[in-house]
């Protein structure tokens, strides 16, 4: 009898293995999403996006998926990069510390010459090693705590200002509103507790007084404990360092719980679903973010492109997504090669690329030498430049 | 604000989100009282109410707005709907493993979960909804104690639910049947009592208050997600082993001291909001150790 039930899980094993078999074929061998045969070109060269596409983050994570592969596109319809054809693949990082280690040893095992992506700092942190180990250049569009610069073991470079650019930004807007106290909350993440503190530092080195500082847990939906001890130290202003589905709660709660003072909220929660979410409570609520395609005079053939592509306005992040993605070509050109050294050596050498968020320009940390930081303001649903 | 007028302020908020947490407990402690199943899935179950619920508010809002009345009517059909998609799990998933070990049991009722949060999942994209509950949220002041029109109605709406599953746990006549299984099932089974009917039954309560506790959460946050169930389940959890489980009051009792447990604990000097789980689950702990039976639980076989 055991005999028998062995004989049926070793047909088990052979049917999975056979049905595995054929799923890796096809990977080894991506058909063309028009199911053209790319003969024009002499090959191809697989970049690896890493983003969340699932999770909390979803929205941004697949807008900036969107953003890529558009750059992609373009690319290829322009002859590709020295005659190959790229392909994309994407790996989900899920916001998730533990989920983006598991995608990112998925995107090196599938052998990508370079990736672009990169949108919680706290995901993207331990990855940077294990791209650094397998010498695979990285052009991190969104994250910018300030940690990855320490954990960057040269192969990362990040097209976004960094956390204490956005603190300086933060900072320079409470003072310019006239505040004298305020209270900053994060939430409980690498990017957004990194943001914390730059702007706590930044603002008593200002001599001014941090009244409420605290840290709520991702997914947290009750805040009325923290609003009513905001209520009882009144600060003048409040800046939420965290991402837009708890920032959009703790809008409405502090609102609802009489809190009239500043609302400021950084660049995580940038994007349109915050004022959507908050509703009403929203109106009037600053955020340090990062350039809005709507307000880049160079995006706008840019925006048409992707309304015409995808059924969706390009997010916070689309912008310098398409970026990523544009300067990494651009890399691959100049290294006149697909090696992994020579193209990074190239990104390193990168002199004033023409971004449509401005020009490129690295430290020598390879974070962006110029913040690239605007103040928003929620007016009537929608995010605008405030004067 | 003075510390007392903060303490008040806490004292409400306390008993708001504890009645949240009562409402789903009930239903834990309920189906462990009569299966002696820790039912993981009930936190889902909470979740699947508040999308039923946006999903009817949303087909009816051509007809009946966004106020409190369409809020009512969703509420209703969803506490129907989800009841007896409650009434389904427990048929197709949980009836079969009745005689099984109770660790298979258990295990099926992980698995529901799952099934249930990643249908959600993928079926929502993973994203946060708006809950499409348009009532007021203009404030007005009772001494020092500040309140809404919605957070008024929603704890008394939680309260009159407790009241009226109470009445019905003691005053009818399933209610006894009820607690009369949970004391002894082959005995009922043996004087007449379709157990299995009312096993069917508790489920539909159960389901239909998390439901309810679902919706209540979907008005008062705004926004609902696929795993907003995860966390309530484990707070509902505790709350129906501090009240004592399988014991209906203390279900309520339990989540309510949780909840203010929750609220007063963030105002101890360096406890704070991140500490607030910390806090909450130190005290199943503690209640574990010293009071296993909970608040009301009197000995191992008594309940309910």
């Amino acid at each position: 009898m055991f005999k028998a039930k062995n004989c049926w899980i070793l047909m088990l094993v052979a049917v999975m293995l056979i049905f595995g078999a054929f799923g890796c074929g096809e990977d080894a061998a991506p058909i063309d999403e028009n199911g053209e045969p790319p003969a024009e070109f002499e090959g191809e060269v697989l970049i690896g996006i890493m983003v969340p596409t699932t999770g909390s983050e979803a929205a941004d994570g697949i807008d900036m998926e969107n953003a890529a592969k558009l750059a992609v596109e373009q690319i290829n319809a322009a002859g590709g990069v020295m005659g190959y054809k790229l392909v994309t693949t994407t790996g989900d990082d899920g916001c998730d510390p533990s989920m983006a280690t598991a995608a990112a040893s998925q995107l090196v095992s599938e052998e990508v010459v370079a990736l672009v992506g990169g949108y919680c700092s706290g995901a993207t942190l331990p990855t940077l090693a294990i791209y650094g180990e397998a010498g695979i250049p990285f052009v991190i569009a969104a994250s910018n705590a300030t940690s990855l610069i320490d954990e960057n073991p040269g192969w990362a470079f990040m097209i976004n200002s960094t956390g204490l650019d956005q603190a300086a930004t933060a900072v320079e807007h409470f003072q310019a509103l006239g505040a004298e106290t305020i209270g900053v909350i994060d939430s409980g993440d690498a990017y957004s507790a990194d943001l914390k503190v730059q702007t706590i530092l930044q603002w008593e080195a200002a001599g001014y007084e941090i009244v409420a500082e605290d840290t709520v847990q991702r997914g947290e939906v009750d805040f009325s404990a923290f609003v009513t001890t905001i209520m009882a130290t009144q600060p003048d202003g409040i800046y939420w360092t965290g991402y837009q589905a708890e920032g959009a709660l703790l809008i409405r709660q502090l609102r609802e719980g009489g809190y009239e003072g500043i609302i400021v909220v950084g660049d995580g929660s940038s994007a349109q679903e915050l004022i959507d979410l908050a509703g009403p409570a929203a109106e009037g609520v600053y955020c340090t973010g990062p350039p809005l395609t709507d307000f880049l005079p160079a995006a706008q053939n840019f925006i048409e492109r992707y309304e015409a592509t995808f059924p969706r306005e390009p997010g916070a992040y689309a912008a310098l997504m398409y970026d990523a993605t544009m300067l990494l070509a651009d890399a691959m050109e100049r290294a006149g090669t697909f090696d992994s050294a020579e193209i990074r050596d190239a990104l390193d050498a990168t002199d004033g690329f023409e971004g449509l968020a401005g020009p490129i320009y690295f430290t020598e940390d390879n974070t962006l030498a110029r913040s690239n930081f605007v103040i928003l303001v929620a007016r009537d649903g929608r995010w605008a430049l405030a004067e | 604000m003075a510390l007392h007028e903060i303490l008040l302020q806490q004292l409400f908020n306390g008993l708001l989100i504890g009645s949240f947490y009562g409402l789903v407990a009930i239903g834990y402690s309920m189906v462990y009282g009569i299966i002696k199943l820790l039912n993981f899935a009930h936190g889902d179950i909470y979740m699947i109410g508040a999308f039923s619920g946006m999903i009817i508010l949303t087909l009816f809002a051509p007809v009946l707005g966004s106020g409190w009345l369409a809020i009512v009517v969703g509420l209703l059909i969803s506490m129907l709907l989800v009841g007896l998609l409650g009434v389904f799990i427990q048929r197709v998933a949980y009836r079969p493993m009745l005689k099984a070990p109770r660790l298979s049991i258990l295990i099926t009722a992980l698995a529901v979960s799952m099934i249930l949060y990643n249908t959600v999942m993928i079926l929502s994209q993973g994203r946060y909804r708006t809950f499409p509950a348009d009532v007021g949220t203009e404030s007005f002041y009772i001494g020092a104690l500040r309140l809404t029109e919605t957070r008024v109605v929603l704890i008394l709406a939680a309260f009159t639910l407790m009241f009226i599953m109470h009445m019905f746990i003691t005053r009818t006549m399933y209610g006894k049947a009820m607690r009369a299984i949970s004391l002894d099932r082959d005995t009922c089974q043996l004087m007449g009592i379709d157990v299995y009917k009312l096993i069917a039954i508790t489920f539909f309560i159960g389901s239909s208050l998390a439901a309810a506790a679902g919706i209540m959460a979907g008005v008062y946050y705004g926004t609902i997600h696929f795993y907003m169930g995860f966390l309530i389940g484990l707070k509902a959890f505790t709350a129906a082993v501090i009240g004592g489980i399988g014991i209906i009051p203390g279900a309520m009792l339990g989540g309510l001291l949780l909840g203010l447990l929750e609220a007063f604990g963030t105002q101890i000097p360096f406890v704070g909001t991140v500490w607030k789980d910390v806090f909450s689950f130190a005290f199943l702990i503690l209640f574990l150790i010293f009071k296993p039976n909970g608040l009301l639980g009197r000995s191992e076989s008594e309940r309910m």
